[in-house]
């Protein structure tokens, strides 16, 4: 890994003014934040639509078996003013995914960093790094 | 024969009412957030929702993004104030509000909770509201015409508009009841009416709405104001919206809300 690609970008603070707010689902209706899963597969489509971004990934077991999940992530404006693209999402490539379960237990859950075979990542969380205990 | 056609168009001019001419120009794109460049290929990206307080790495990451959202607007002095009798019916919308509110099914959140318009297209006899978050429109006629008798109820309401000096007020009627005035619960009736004040004072634009509905509004309630620079940029220039595609309603599972 290169520093360049080590140096993460860290923006915070975004105000979306003058972005109409748009309705969001609770997250916390959705996914157990108690059920983390990390994910290996293949980037099959990358929705970017509204009011969330889908990202949906072949994951392929020890079996051989591929399932597929799908995963939510943030809206796609305010991702967008983060510098972040439908691009950034890898389609077609394999990653690594670390998601929160969704609470129905189907194969859906809601994306917190995907991580690329070169090494470089894309987290898109939400929360407070100086409220770190 | 030209001659009588000019002088019937100047004899014409007069009649328009001071309401239907403006010198106020209100054409532009109002309260534009310049796009930041997107990262390279291959750059990592970290960025957080500012969630003050709240560990990014603790449990509390989803509950506390509804809390955060819901004691805001608790803290807002301004709220619609409904009938008494209605107050438990609010109430029970705004707890199930996660399952309840028209604007998680990709509906248009409708007049006035969609905010003010993104652009302003002003030609004589008609201004147009463009929205770009959400690739909708409103045409406004500004000639005096009454409103249309043949609209069906619809979620941004048939409008009409009028210039009061540097205002462009805009009274809105024919709504249907499949939109909400915000996310606690605050529903309406078809008898909703709506009039909106777009006031221009140099480069910035103040927008309100006033909602009457008598069936439910103890009494008329003027949304806060909002003020809106005019945008100068090219680069603001308004694009297409993703679409609104709701594939989360069915995982939907407790009444947790934001």
């Amino acid at each position: 890994m290169n520093l360049q690609k080590l140096a993460v970008l860290a923006i915070v603070g975004v105000v979306l003014a003058g972005t109409p707010a748009r309705a969001h689902h609770s997250f916390a209706a959705e996914f157990d934040i108690s059920k983390p899963v990390t994910l290996q597969g293949v980037v099959t489509k990358v929705e970017w639509v509204n009011p969330h971004v889908y990202i949906f990934l072949d994951v392929k077991e020890a079996s051989g078996k591929v399932t597929p999940w799908s995963l939510s992530t943030l809206g796609p404006a305010g991702i967008r003013r983060a510098g972040v693209t439908r691009a950034s999402f890898g389609q077609g490539q394999q990653v690594t995914v670390l998601a929160y379960h969704a609470k129905d237990g189907s194969n859906f859950g809601f994306m917190r960093r995907m991580t690329f075979a070169d090494g470089h990542t894309v987290e898109l969380w939400l929360g407070d790094d100086e409220a770190k205990k | 024969m030209k001659k009588v056609l000019i002088a019937s168009l100047l004899a014409a001019l007069p009649s328009m009412t001071a309401a239907q001419q403006t010198s106020v120009d209100f054409n532009g794109i109002w309260g534009a957030a310049p796009l930041p460049p997107a990262t390279k290929p291959g750059q990592s990206i970290r960025w957080l929702l500012p969630l003050k307080g709240v560990d990014p790495d603790g449990t509390d990451v989803f509950k506390g993004l509804d809390r955060w959202q819901v004691n805001n607007r608790a803290a807002a002095p301004n709220k619609p104030e409904y009938k008494p009798e209605l107050l438990a019916k609010v109430q029970e919308l705004s707890e199930k509000q996660g399952v309840l509110d028209p604007a998680f099914y990709c509906k248009p959140q409708g007049v006035p909770r969609m905010g003010p318009p993104s652009q302003i297209v002003q030609t004589p006899g008609q201004v147009v509201f463009l929205y770009g978050a959400s690739n909708l429109f409103r045409v406004i006629p500004t000639d005096g015409r009454p409103h249309r008798a043949d609209a069906d109820p619809s979620y941004m309401g048939d409008s009409i508009g009028r210039f009061e000096g540097n205002t462009l007020v805009v009274d809105v009627t024919t709504f249907n009841d499949d939109t909400w005035l915000g996310s606690d619960g605050y529903f309406h009736t078809e008898k909703m009416h709506v009039v909106e004040r777009l006031t221009r004072s140099g480069d910035t634009l103040s927008y309100t709405a006033t909602v009457e509905d008598p069936d439910v509004l103890a009494k008329p309630w003027t949304t806060t104001p909002r003020q809106l620079k005019l945008s100068t940029s090219q680069a603001d220039a308004l694009l297409e919206a993703p679409p609104c595609v709701e594939h989360d309603a069915p995982h939907i599972v407790t009444l947790d809300h934001h």
